[in-house]
């Protein structure tokens, strides 16, 4: 009998024996509705995590801050999703497969959490690009900021890419002597820049092709 | 680098008890320290939320789970297989390492990037490696000092929670230069720097899982540091290992357990860092692992499973929040175990995935204070399972000689009511202080207390006598 047999014919004698419980039903069906402003809610978890948040109101805004903040690097790692006009307001881009040497990152958030404080990185953005340059900006709309994280997931599930990351914050560890360190392995810095609904750059690299390669 | 693991030895558990607080008495103040702070973040965390509720809810997830886990893994396995990962069924750890040397073979593997699994210390995963000639490195900070240290785990979250900053220190300095006084962000740093080139270098990458959504064939992994999600995302083969009880049938189930699971383990919201691994890289994405496998490990579930009453255990999330609070797991860490788990779910799944008669005296490292069953965010009857394996040693006849003869010559006085008044009458005027002393098992319960003076007169006179 193969492994797979086995352990199948081992559950299935001993479940003979075992009351069958009923699937509970959804996580917090049982909360009253969630506070109307998702964005408020991600901004507190986000932040308490130890992210940053801007907000930016109109292309302008997020062209002059990014313009700004990407001045002080000299390479840049840049997820695919990253809209062609953003691409240029920052140093030359690395290209895909060299992301390691990039001392900073943007990458775009294909949705985001309040319940949780959580980005949502797709795949399809790369994945090199949201986790090895050491800081990390991460372009989401605010129109895609869920309540709790069971929203989230049922939004995506059925277009679900090979891996999904929830980045809730800059990467930490206390294993040193129990004391709290950042940015250990994934960023260490972690920004995210909120536009605000009506500004609708950030649709997903599927949604636009052949938009940068 | 070589594996860390040993031989599991839980039998030696009051030996290396007492070796542990007698030679290195700083273990106790570091692991002390660590799981007070983890408790008192896991109850702020638990008050934030109707965590009630929320235990509730996980429960019974896990309940319906496992009572029909043979169809959720067939449904996980159908999930997964179209989203074009290889799927691999294993009985033991020799299964496992067989896999593991084929995958090997066939890519000529040198170099292995792990994150932290709990299953794979289980199966002496990184020992069989060395013995192929291929170099693992464990990625996670923790697990990284404790494979310098050549020590298995301490604790299944924090695995190197026993060891000081001053440790730490000492161990960079030897391995990476650091210098002596170096601060914690420039050891981190330095480990960062190390790390990163063997990211880039593996060929393989080696995960746990710490949930397997049946619907989607998700394997979920929770962590803080941001090594899994290069684990699992930079080298160009993914294996993960996951125990065949960690299936949950739903996406979205997933919701409620990465949230309470980080909250009963380290008081957060959330880990910093959650994968959601569905398969390996598709057409229309840059980078990911060309092949992922995933592997629905036995080793001794199935036998746990068959247990009409420990089979409960099987829920455990593996969040270590009932070591935290144990005061047995306080006094030592996880060393004196003898085995990957320790604690108190250690204590009550040992016998089933080791056997009964390896696991002991495992169900005996606790005082049934039940604190343990009071944060466990999937309610898992702890002190009611401690107590079967210890009514099954009993049974099996494993209990010791002198323990059988000193209960059965209590049965016996028990059973003849003069007998019984006889010894009471003896035991009123024995001098404990001297007595107590040359006794087992009383003499160390008086080490650090005084015998109470007994009443001038038995219970069954006063209540002749007509008791108040």
């Amino acid at each position: 009998m193969s492994a797979r047999e086995q352990i199948l014919a081992s559950i299935r004698a001993a479940r003979e024996r075992r009351a069958q419980v009923d699937h509970p039903g959804r996580f917090g069906a049982w909360r009253p509705e969630p506070a109307p402003s998702p964005l408020h809610g991600f901004e507190t978890m986000f932040t308490q995590a130890g992210g940053e948040v801007v907000h930016v109101s109109s292309s302008a805004q997020r062209d002059t801050w990014l313009r700004e903040f990407l001045s002080g690097f000299d390479e840049l790692s840049l997820g695919v999703g990253v809209p062609a006009e953003v691409a240029g307001l920052g140093p030359t881009p690395v290209p895909h497969g060299s992301e390691h040497t990039a001392p900073a990152g943007v990458a775009v958030a294909r949705a985001a959490v309040a319940e949780t404080g959580s980005l949502m990185m797709d795949a399809r953005d790369g994945r090199r690009a949201q986790l090895l340059p050491p800081i990390l900006v991460v372009l989401v709309d605010a129109t895609t900021v869920h309540a709790t994280l069971a929203d989230a997931l049922g939004a995506v599930r059925a277009d679900l890419p090979a891996a999904i990351g929830l980045h809730s914050g800059p990467s930490k560890s206390a294993d040193i002597g129990q004391v709290m360190v950042k940015g250990v392995h994934g960023p260490g810095r972690v920004i995210a820049v909120v536009a605000q609904a009506g500004l609708g750059a950030y649709r997903h690299a599927s949604e636009r092709p052949s938009e940068r390669e | 680098m070589s594996g860390n693991s040993s031989t599991f030895r839980p039998a030696s558990y009051r030996e290396a008890s007492a070796r542990t607080l007698r030679d290195t008495p700083e273990v106790r103040d570091s692991v002390g320290s660590a799981t007070r702070t983890f408790d008192a973040l896991r109850t702020k965390a638990y008050a934030e939320v109707d965590s009630d509720r929320w235990r509730d809810w996980a429960q019974d997830v896990k309940a319906h789970a496992l009572t029909h886990l043979d169809e959720y893994l067939e449904q996980a396995e159908q999930s997964l297989v179209a989203n074009g990962a290889h799927v691999h069924w294993a009985s033991s750890a020799d299964d496992v390492h067989r896999l593991l040397e084929a995958i090997v073979v066939e890519h000529e593997v040198r170099t292995v990037v792990k994150a932290k699994s709990m299953l794979s210390e289980e199966l002496e995963v990184n020992a069989h490696l060395d013995t192929l000639g291929v170099r693992s490195v464990e990625t996670d900070l923790g697990e990284y000092i404790i494979q310098l240290l050549g020590e298995p785990p301490s604790h299944i979250v924090g695995p190197a929670i026993h060891r000081s900053l001053e440790d730490c220190r000492a161990l960079f300095h030897e391995e990476l230069g650091t210098p002596m006084d170096a601060d914690p962000d420039e050891l981190a740093a330095a480990a960062r720097a190390a790390l990163r080139g063997d990211f880039l270098a593996a060929d393989l990458g080696i995960s746990g899982g710490n949930f397997v959504a049946a619907d989607t064939g998700t394997i979920a992994l929770i962590e803080n540091e941001g090594n899994i999600r290069l684990t699992t995302s930079v080298p160009r083969i993914h294996v993960a290992l996951v125990g065949i009880e960690k299936i949950v049938p739903r996406f979205e189930d997933l919701a409620g357990f990465l949230q309470l699971t980080a909250r009963a383990a380290t008081g957060q919201p959330i880990g910093l860092f959650v994968s959601l691994i569905q398969g390996p890289r598709r057409a229309d994405e840059v980078d990911g692992p060309e092949e992922v496998h995933v592997v629905f490990v036995d080793n001794g579930r199935t036998a746990l499973y068959e247990d009409d009453t420990a089979w409960e255990a099987l829920r455990c999330v593996r969040c270590g929040a009932c070591l935290n609070i144990c005061p047995v797991y306080r006094q030592t860490g996880g060393h004196a175990y003898g085995w990957t788990y320790s604690g108190p779910i250690g204590a009550i799944i040992a016998p089933g995935l080791l056997g009964l008669d390896r696991a002991l005296p495992l169900p005996h490292a606790s005082s049934l204070c039940g604190a343990c069953v009071d944060v466990c965010p999937v309610r898992i009857p702890i002190p009611e399972l401690l107590v079967h394996w210890r009514e099954r040693t009993v049974e099996e006849g494993r209990n010791s000689v002198g323990e059988r003869l000193a209960m059965r010559s209590y049965a016996e006085l028990a059973e003849r009511p003069s007998a019984f008044s006889t010894a009471g009458e003896a035991l009123r005027w024995t001098p404990w202080r001297a007595v107590g002393k040359a006794l087992p098992v009383l003499s160390g319960w008086m080490q650090e207390r005084e015998a109470p003076t007994p009443s001038p007169k038995s219970f069954r006179d006063l209540w002749r006598e007509g008791i108040e």
